[in-house]
């Protein structure tokens, strides 16, 4: 039972991480909390329920679709509204991350009603792997694998390309940067494309068992603020290690104190953090 | 930047497409006698899907009063308007509380402050008619609650509220009924109840309702192993749905909405567990997204349901009803949307037959009158006292090869109940 329960906080943990380390990323580099990451997160869905819809393409299919299609509105939300709002006060690219967050959900609930949907078949789909007492669904087994290859390979491009080397620069400080020739205008503009490829891929993997509706990128971006505070604002693995702790918290408080403190849990968590390790538990 | 100053200038010219679209609907010159209704419901959040059909359903209602429709056997159907009031026309003005008891309150202040409507109706979500409803007693308007279920609404002893749809204590008396007529009857062998519910007035209070109602039914040997309770906004539900496979109930009782009972469902499946029935309280199950959504996952689970589908070829006014919501909708009427509709139609049957728009005279005929309500199974409203409604409109259904047929009690029975689920595999 407990097994059981260990098993399913982890994986789901694994997709938080994925989810957070988005949002970790522009907030260590560009120093912008992204209030319209999950939405983000709810339009890459939507594309995956689109192309089952439509076209009948499984979503593990569509996945390079749906990343592409998010890394092209997050390229142009950085074009278009972040970038005239950078040098700005701080709280300025926050309420335009809002704004935008407010009007992306309402422009989906009136294109595509607020319906809940759900995509039913996948290769995924029903399939289920029993390792003695303990199952473990395929769409969440699915999920876990491909958030934990994805980081990885996040990780590698910031630490050992040369653009991630760049982005790392202009994080540490990017007047600097500038003037050592990195085009950090490219930077902040990839760093952002690259903070949509891993919600494209997030809510992919998602929506073969999380129903899709307008509102269903929220809870994941707030649970993905508290994997942030957890890991230090920019830090990969810490996003990773901190999406473990909170589906761990999640399901084990849950379990054993009553599935309505579930999240209750997780918050208090995340405040006794913020009063003892402002940096986070892995922060610099 | 051309570009983008090019698409900023396309963005602002869309959107003043639209809204000018909405300008124009709000200029239509106002008529002369035009009595307003406010109905305050979920149009945006988390329940906006049910919100918006509830919202089809009440301009169902508002166009069988206003226009002629002498098929439908109902008083304000066959004339256009309200004939004691020299055929005044009726407008529901629409306010959106997005699931939030707060902006519920203040809609229903601004509506009645700014808009001057007459009566409130609304709001869907018991967590938001419970404010809105006081808002109402204070200002002394009528108030006609149509698919809020929890029995507090109705227990406050307010004298300006009325509601429709039988409340979950009412409900989780029908389910042990049900669930003992499923025993002698099928020997279905029912005694382990698991209660999941939803951690807002609605859920929290069905399961007090459970709590108290299941002292009068030890002898017959029910008794409460598990109580699930889970926030209003879950990101999964493994957690709960372990707890219920250890328990190993024989019967679940879902205080839930559309989301999270599918999400349910499907957990249901995953890890294999196999209760012998699933009892809905008015909320998820009822929406036929259920069955749409889950396929042939969904058969087997039940609810109670003030119609279906299957009762319309027994019921003809019911069937011309959904024949012009179905039109609006896209889809069948269902349930909460049904008793909405009611709502809408009682309190201008209460205007008219008031004869005036004075809120006590009005009230007063609310509370006197018993109104035919043909589109039920029961085919009257009365409201007691405290305002219930005294006639359950309900009959329990089960989802059956994607329809939901009504089971019980047996003189509406469309199909027999099937009083166990088979395993998951065997379907």
């Amino acid at each position: 039972m407990l097994g059981q329960v260990i098993i399913s906080g982890v994986l789901i943990g694994f997709v938080y991480s994925l989810v957070a380390v988005g949002l970790t990323l522009i907030w260590g580099v560009m120093d912008i909390i992204n209030f319209a990451h999950g939405e983000f997160l709810m339009i890459s869905m939507y594309t995956a329920f689109w192309m089952y819809a439509i076209f009948k393409l499984d979503p593990l299919l569509t996945l390079p679709i749906a990343s592409f299609f998010i890394f092209v509105i997050s390229f142009l939300t950085y074009k278009l509204i972040i970038k005239k709002v950078l040098d700005a006060p701080g709280l300025t690219a926050l309420l335009a991350t809002f704004g935008l967050s407010l009007f992306i959900r309402n422009l989906a609930q009136f294109l595509w009603t607020p319906n809940y949907r759900f995509i039913t078949e996948s290769f995924v789909a029903d399939k289920k792997v029993a390792m003695g007492p303990v199952i473990i669904g395929m769409p969440q087994l699915v999920a876990a694998f491909g958030s934990i290859l994805m980081t990885v390979i996040i990780f590698y491009f910031v630490k050992k390309t040369k653009m991630g080397m760049a982005i790392q620069a202009t994080a540490l400080d990017r007047d600097t940067a500038k003037l050592m020739g990195i085009d950090t205008e490219k930077v902040y503009a990839v760093t952002f494309g690259i903070s949509g490829i891993c919600v494209g891929v997030a809510g992919t993997l998602l929506s073969t068992f999380f129903p899709v509706y307008p509102e269903a990128g929220a809870l994941y971006s707030l649970l993905a603020f508290v994997i942030v505070a957890f890991g230090g604002f920019g830090n990969i693995q810490g996003a990773l290690l901190g999406g473990i702790i909170v589906g761990l918290t999640e399901s084990l408080g849950g379990f054993f104190l009553g599935t309505q403190f579930k999240y209750a849990v997780v918050f208090l968590l995340y405040l006794l953090v913020l009063q003892f390790r402002p940096k986070g538990l892995f922060g610099w | 930047m051309k570009k983008s100053i090019a698409l900023i200038v396309a963005f602002f010219l869309v959107a003043s497409l639209i809204l000018q679209g909405c300008s124009q609907q709000a200029q239509k010159p106002a008529e002369q006698q035009e009595i307003k209704i406010g109905a305050i419901l979920p149009l945006t959040g988390s329940a906006a899907a049910t919100g918006v059909k509830l919202k089809y359903a009440i301009e169902t209602a508002e166009e069988i009063i206003n226009g002629e429709h002498p098929e439908i056997n109902m008083e304000l159907a066959k004339s256009a308007g309200l004939p004691n009031l020299k055929g005044a026309k009726v407008k529901f003005i629409f306010a959106d509380h997005q699931a939030n008891p707060e902006i519920a309150k203040s809609e229903a202040e601004r509506l009645i402050q700014n808009e001057k409507v007459v009566g409130l109706i609304g709001c869907y979500h018991s967590s938001a008619t419970k404010p809105a409803s006081q808002v109402a007693e204070r200002f002394q308007i009528p108030f006609v609650a149509g698919s809020s279920s929890s029995a507090a609404l109705t227990e406050r002893g307010l004298k300006w509220f009325t509601r429709i749809a039988p409340h979950d204590g009412m409900e989780t008396k029908f389910f042990f009924d049900y669930l003992k007529y499923l025993n002698e009857k099928f020997n279905a062998g029912i005694k382990k109840i698991a209660v999941v519910y939803i951690d807002n007035e609605y859920g929290v209070h069905a399961f007090q309702m459970v709590q108290k109602t299941i002292e009068n039914y030890k002898d017959d040997g029910f008794e409460l192993v598990l109580d699930v309770k889970y926030p209003a906004n879950v990101s999964n539900v493994d957690t709960e749905v372990q707890k219920i496979k250890a328990a190993a109930p024989d019967a679940i009782f879902h205080a839930s909405y559309i989301g999270d009972m599918t999400m349910f469902v499907k957990k249901y499946k995953e890890l294999n567990v196999v209760p012998k029935v699933v009892l809905s309280y008015c909320g998820g199950y009822q929406d036929p997204q259920f069955v749409k959504n889950l396929g042939k996952d969904a058969d087997y689970f039940a609810g109670p349901n003030a119609t279906t589908s299957a009762l319309f070829s027994k019921m003809p006014d019911l069937a011309k009803i959904n024949e012009i919501y179905k039109k609006k909708s896209g889809v069948d009427i269902d349930g909460p949307t049904l008793e909405d509709f009611a709502s809408a139609m009682v309190i201008a049957e209460a205007i008219n037959k008031a004869g005036t728009t004075d809120p006590a005279k009005v009230m007063e005929v609310l509370k006197n009158t018993e109104f035919s309500a043909p589109y039920f199974v029961s085919g009257k409203i009365k409201f007691g006292e405290d305002g219930q409604n005294i006639y359950s409109a309900s009959v329990m259904t089960q989802i059956q090869n994607g329809i939901y047929e009504a089971v019980w009690p047996e003189n509406f029975q469309t199909k027999p109940p099937i009083p166990a689920f088979p395993e998951w595999n065997k379907r």
